[in-house]
């Protein structure tokens, strides 16, 4: 059920996926802005909510174990603009995320591209999307 | 036709010709100015810096109208003491280099994600005016790859005259650039003391569902705000953390023991056609999202200039607390107007909050630590 995660692939492209996200605070300090990677795994819980949108999501890592992510995205009333709404992601759905991890290996990520499991993208364009 | 366009081919050489003489005359004029005297430059200058346009997220400018000119400006002040130049931007210090015509300036900024950069502007002045180029150093979300910039002497405005209400009613989003984002202010001994220990994704009021006030909320740049006007009030609805915030346009004082507070307590009144507003009882708060603190008591000044067309406003921001800042800090906004969207409604919930620190076992650290989060 649960995918591999795609090796944590760290990509050191710095800042070639601008993001969008409206830090309520200094970003940079809990989140690794020179690092981008890719996570795979099944959404477990979803908090439509200020002050950030966040998706709980288990992943299995490289030793074979489950580890829970804390996804994290823009404001609720940001995202609704553009149309992503509170059940365009739904528990147990698979997906696929591009995003800045947490600093000291904290298990947060901050979105900068998600891909659905219709194919289609959230936030950039997901690299290998159907779109 | 063809005669025509040798005759247009013409003139465009002959004004080009004249537009490369003036030019090298004015530089020559600058050049063997008595005014290149260094001491000359010293006072307050307004910078402009045209780069390349600041993009915004687009959900919060859907349906507004384009701007194409993200001009970002901002006032320079210099001053020269014991033979050492000192330079602040908004307020903020900021490194300063002269050489017989030449300036170099450093301005630290935060871009919308919060990362920090360093604009390096370079370029010569004369008396009245300064103009060059500048790079971005640092690494910002949306990086900008510098541009031209340019100053004048700012000239002061005449205030006092008779009120020319506009009508600033409607919804406004935030519009891109304007603000240059200082990063750095000059903080008080006392103010950098209570700085110092100050971990902002702990301590901010908003990581935990708490209105980080006005000061911090009129300067956000992600979020639509409402302006009503009713008899002698103007009411401002902003989307962030669903605040309402009343300006009395006839001059009442806040009843007996009105308490301090985050939004404290705004008077407003037309100068000519800036609407100038005046916030009292600020309570002891942080000014921006890097924790730098404002003191009970402290006071707010902005004026709000609607353009022309009415189609954009522009606001200057200067919060006055000399007890933490040498210098007032200065933050500037443009919204345009747009009739194409609603307050959406803004709730919060400080669960990621909570539960992240008990998952990290700091909930004991957090609560030892709440000093940080009552400024007196």
């Amino acid at each position: 059920m649960y995918l591999y995660i795609n090796k944590l692939t760290i990509i050191l492209l710095i800042l070639s996926f601008a993001n969008s996200v409206q830090a309520h605070h200094s970003f940079a300090v809990e989140f690794t802005a020179e690092k981008t990677i890719t996570i795979n795994g099944v959404v477990t819980e979803i908090w439509f909510r200020n002050p950030h949108v966040r998706y709980y999501v288990d992943i299995i890592n490289n030793k074979n174990k489950i580890e829970s992510w804390d996804v994290r995205t823009s404001s609720p009333s940001l995202l609704v603009r553009k149309g992503w709404t509170k059940t365009t992601i739904q528990v147990g759905d698979t997906i696929s995320i591009i995003g800045h991890p947490g600093r000291d290996d904290r298990k947060l990520l901050s979105v900068i591209s998600i891909k659905l499991p219709d194919g289609s993208s959230l936030g950039k364009k997901y690299p290998d999307s159907d779109e | 036709m063809i005669q025509d366009k040798k005759v247009s081919k013409k003139t465009d050489l002959s004004i080009s010709k004249k537009f490369f003489v003036r030019n090298a005359l004015i530089l020559l004029c600058l050049i063997s100015s008595p005014g290149f005297a260094q001491s000359s430059i010293e006072g307050d200058w307004m910078l402009l810096l045209n780069g390349k346009k600041i993009q915004i997220d687009n959900s919060v400018v859907i349906g507004a109208p384009t701007d194409n000119k993200a001009a970002i400006i901002g006032k320079l002040s210099l001053k020269k003491f014991n033979e050492k130049w000192i330079g602040h931007v908004e307020g903020g210090p900021v490194p300063i280099t002269i050489n017989e015509n030449t300036i170099e300036i450093i301005i630290d900024s935060r871009d919308l994600a919060g990362f920090s950069f360093n604009r390096r502007l370079t370029g010569s002045f004369s008396d009245s005016n300064m103009a060059g180029t500048f790079t971005i150093e640092g690494a910002t979300e949306a990086p900008e790859p510098g541009g031209k910039w340019s100053a004048k002497r700012v000239i002061p405005e005449k205030t006092n005259l008779p009120p020319e209400p506009r009508d600033i009613t409607g919804i406004w989003t935030p519009a891109p650039g304007v603000d240059f984002r200082k990063y750095s202010m000059d903080l008080t001994d006392k103010a950098q003391s209570w700085h110092k220990d100050y971990i902002d994704h702990y301590d901010q009021p908003n990581v935990r569902c708490v209105s980080p006030g006005i000061v911090a909320m009129v300067a956000w740049g992600a979020y639509p705000v409402e302006i009503l006007e009713s008899e002698k009030r103007y009411s401002f609805l902003y989307e962030v953390d669903s605040e309402v915030r009343r300006v009395f346009m006839d001059n009442r004082q806040p009843p007996e023991y009105y308490p301090t507070s985050s939004m404290g307590f705004s008077n407003g009144k037309w100068d000519g056609n800036n609407l100038i507003i005046n916030t009292q009882l600020l309570e002891g708060n942080v000014r921006d999202f890097r924790g730098e603190p404002i003191s009970d008591g402290a006071k707010m000044h902005e004026k709000y200039t609607l353009s022309e067309d009415g189609n954009s406003l522009h606001a200057v921001i200067t919060l006055i607390d000399p007890e933490n800042y040498k210098e007032p800090p200065i933050r500037r906004r443009k919204w345009v107007k747009n009739p194409n969207t609603v307050i959406y409604p803004y709730e919060c919930d400080p669960d990621s909050f909570y539960r992240q620190m008990h998952n990290e076992d700091k909930m004991d650290m957090y609560f030892d630590r709440s000093e940080r989060r009552q400024i007196n």
